[in-house]
């Protein structure tokens, strides 16, 4: 009997490796991001720098010639410009009147930053559909015929610096997975090792013996010691219930015990002396019903005593012709009618069976005494027999048996089919009993021109 | 014959005690545990009554210290315990037989017969055959083929008498005095109420007995025919 938890709790297990792996995402997740942030950064810083470059080396090149302003390009500032190979530059120069003096003269111009007009800043723009960053070079001519600012302005596309920042997030993605699953492994192997002596706790509980109630000792860490403290306070109690029934059952073994067989010693006593006729018939009647007494308090103690010991004793491997026998030779009296024949019948191979033997001889004894009781009129025969996995136990009488519809009421407590006559009591209710904490069962054969048979099925021990 | 019986509750101990006196035995009887240890020690008895539960010492212990000393007296147990608890039984400590209180005196008087006859007997390990019939008179049990069967005084001295000399045919009157000795009063009737019961008993063995017409009675063991 395990009742099911309705709900199933999650394990910690998997509690703590849902949290962690959350907090390790979230973290992966800001880490990217700051990587992506800082690649985006620097590749502008960069790329940034070259276009600055570009432009002073363009905005250098500016000279008076002949009175007028003229441009020489130079080369070197469209190498610089030219080590982002894929992308392309736009430029304008624009002469101190505010003409455009060459280039793309529909390049917009970069908002001059407020106050010192001349500061190099590179700025977002878009041109002819195109994201690129835009900056301005400022020269100031002083020259007799040519007096004022000239601007060169200049223009990049953003492949280049979208690549290397794409390269660097990429790189620091990968980095901050492994780390990631470096750490989630780490963590798994960290839980499953602190998780381990739970783990050694409930393995030495199950392991115990199921009659062994003493303290459990296994050395656990701190947390676990209320834990431990528990099952030891629950099993202490329990012990005690279990040493009280024990006790309470022993003593009223002994105590219903002593005085019934002085009571019968009395009656006995009785017996051989001299009495009229009806005193007689009332001596019988005492008689019959001490021994109804006896037989009722016997099979009682001896139920109890069955179930305590199906939840309190190791089975062990016996050899059931031995305690079938011994049963047959305790349960068969020697004042028997000696016209009934009473035989035992074994195989030669001794079946053994996983049991209590003192259960097991409770549980044939008293099937052979209710066969004596009610059903044997010439012949009892028990008979040990084994099978490929099971060994049986038969008693079988001549006696009129008991017909199918009955079989049910027959193994439950007390059925009688005339209640007034000695029941069969608890008789069929103890084998049953026994049976069943044996993993066996209890069961009857129709009544046949042999006799009538009760069979205890037992599994076999190999 | 002596008899010892240790049982401390009076009612009981008087009614086994005067059972048994009734039928010709001497029985001393002792309620305490220890006083009866120290008696079993010099004085031989035939039979040795032993409750469990005594002041003093208890029956077990009387037990132990009896077969250590290597006394063989046979022992009958009364017990009053549940075997809740019991991890040995009285006979794993050398009892020869047991009876759980209340029990039937009938019973007790003829377990107790059948211990102190065991005992006087002295016989050795002697198994005597005849066909499928197997008897082994020490621990007077009786096989046919594999199956274990349980006579009655009589009809296993009456089985023994015949079993010990297959083929020969005893009369009525040798089998009345092998069974019932000189001094009962028996009739030839009787002898043919046991023939019968133990006819029944052995049924289905191959060996037989058979009845010769004006004499007596044998046994065939039935393997020649």
């Amino acid at each position: 009997m395990h009742p099911e938890p309705s709900a199933h709790q999650p394990s910690l297990f998997a509690r703590l490796a849902r949290r962690i792996s959350l907090v390790l995402g979230i973290g992966a997740a800001l880490l990217v991001s700051a990587a992506w942030y800082y690649a985006d950064t620097a590749a502008d810083k960069a790329y940034d720098r070259l276009l600055v470059g570009a432009a002073l080396q363009m905005a250098e090149s500016l000279a008076v010639e002949d009175g007028k302003l003229s441009v020489r390009l130079p080369a070197s500032a469209f190498e610089l410009l030219g080590l982002a190979d894929r992308d392309r530059i736009f430029y304008r120069v624009i002469d101190t009147n505010g003409r455009t003096l060459t280039g793309y003269d529909d390049l917009q111009d970069p908002s001059p930053p407020e106050g010192n007009s001349d500061a190099m800043r590179v700025e977002e723009g878009t041109y002819k559909g195109e994201d690129v960053r835009i900056t301005r070079a400022t020269r100031v001519l002083a020259d007799p015929a040519v007096t004022g600012r000239a601007y060169v302005i200049v223009a990049q596309t953003n492949e280049a610096r979208s690549a290397l920042t794409r390269e660097l997030t990429l790189r620091a993605t990968i980095l901050v997975i492994v780390m990631s699953l470096l750490a989630f492994a780490g963590a798994m192997l960290a839980i499953r090792y602190a998780l381990q002596p739970v783990e050694h706790l409930g393995t030495a509980v199950r392991r115990r013996d199921p009659h062994d109630l003493t303290p459990v000792s296994v050395n656990v860490p701190r947390e676990l010691d209320p834990f431990v403290g528990s099952i030891n306070h629950f099993m202490g109690r329990l012990g005690e219930r279990v040493d009280l029934l024990q006790r309470f059952i022993a003593d009223a073994a002994h105590q219903i015990r002593t005085p019934l067989t002085a009571l019968t010693a009395q009656i006995d006593l009785l017996g051989s002396g001299k009495m009229s006729k009806a005193d007689r018939q009332h001596f019988d009647r005492v008689k019959e019903r001490t021994g109804e007494l006896s037989r009722l308090t016997n099979q009682l103690l001896s139920h109890a005593m069955v179930i305590h010991r199906a939840d309190s004793v190791q089975l062990e491997p016996i050899s059931l012709v031995d305690v079938a026998r011994r049963a047959w030779r305790a349960a068969v009296p020697i004042t028997v009618d000696p016209d009934i024949v009473v035989s035992f019948e074994a195989p030669e191979d001794r079946p053994f069976v996983l049991g209590d033997a003192v259960s097991l001889r409770e549980a044939i004894v008293n099937v052979i005494d209710n066969a004596l009781r009610h059903g044997a009129r010439h012949r009892l025969e028990v008979r040990v027999s084994a099978g490929e996995t099971q060994a049986l136990v038969e008693v079988e009488d001549d006696g009129p048996g008991i017909p199918p519809e009955g079989w049910e009421k027959a193994m439950q407590r007390f059925s009688t089919s005339k209640s007034h006559e000695g029941s069969s009591g608890l008789g069929f209710a103890i084998a049953q009993e026994v049976a069943k904490a044996h993993g066996g069962s209890l069961s009857f054969r129709p009544r046949n021109e042999r006799g009538f048979v009760v069979v205890l099925t037992l599994p076999l021990y190999c | 014959m002596r008899i010892l019986l240790v049982e401390d509750t009076h009612d009981v101990g008087e009614a086994i005690a005067k059972r048994f006196e009734a039928t010709g035995h001497a029985v001393d009887w002792e309620t305490n545990g220890r006083s009866a240890a120290e008696i079993i020690d010099f004085t031989e008895y035939a039979l040795i009554i032993l409750d469990v539960m005594l002041p003093g010492m208890d029956g077990f212990e009387i037990l132990k210290s009896i077969r250590k000393s290597g006394n063989a007296v046979p022992v009958l147990i009364l017990t009053a315990r549940s075997e809740i608890d019991d991890r040995v039984s009285a006979l794993d400590l050398g009892a020869d037989d047991y009876l759980v209180k209340p029990f039937d005196f009938r019973e007790l008087e003829a377990r107790a017969r059948v211990l102190m006859r065991r005992h006087s007997g002295g016989e050795a390990t002697n198994l005597i055959k005849c066909g499928d019939i197997a008897v082994d008179r020490a621990t007077r049990s009786v096989h046919v083929g594999q199956r274990e069967i349980q006579l009655k005084r009589r009809e296993l001295t009456l089985l023994e008498v015949l079993v010990a000399r297959p083929g020969r045919v005893f009369s009525k009157d040798e089998l009345l005095d092998q069974l019932f000795g000189f001094e009962e009063a028996a009739n030839a009737n009787a002898i043919e109420l046991y023939v019968g019961r133990l006819r029944k008993k052995l049924e289905g063995a191959k060996a037989h007995i058979v009845t010769v017409r004006g004499l007596g009675y044998q046994l065939v063991s039935g393997d020649a025919s």
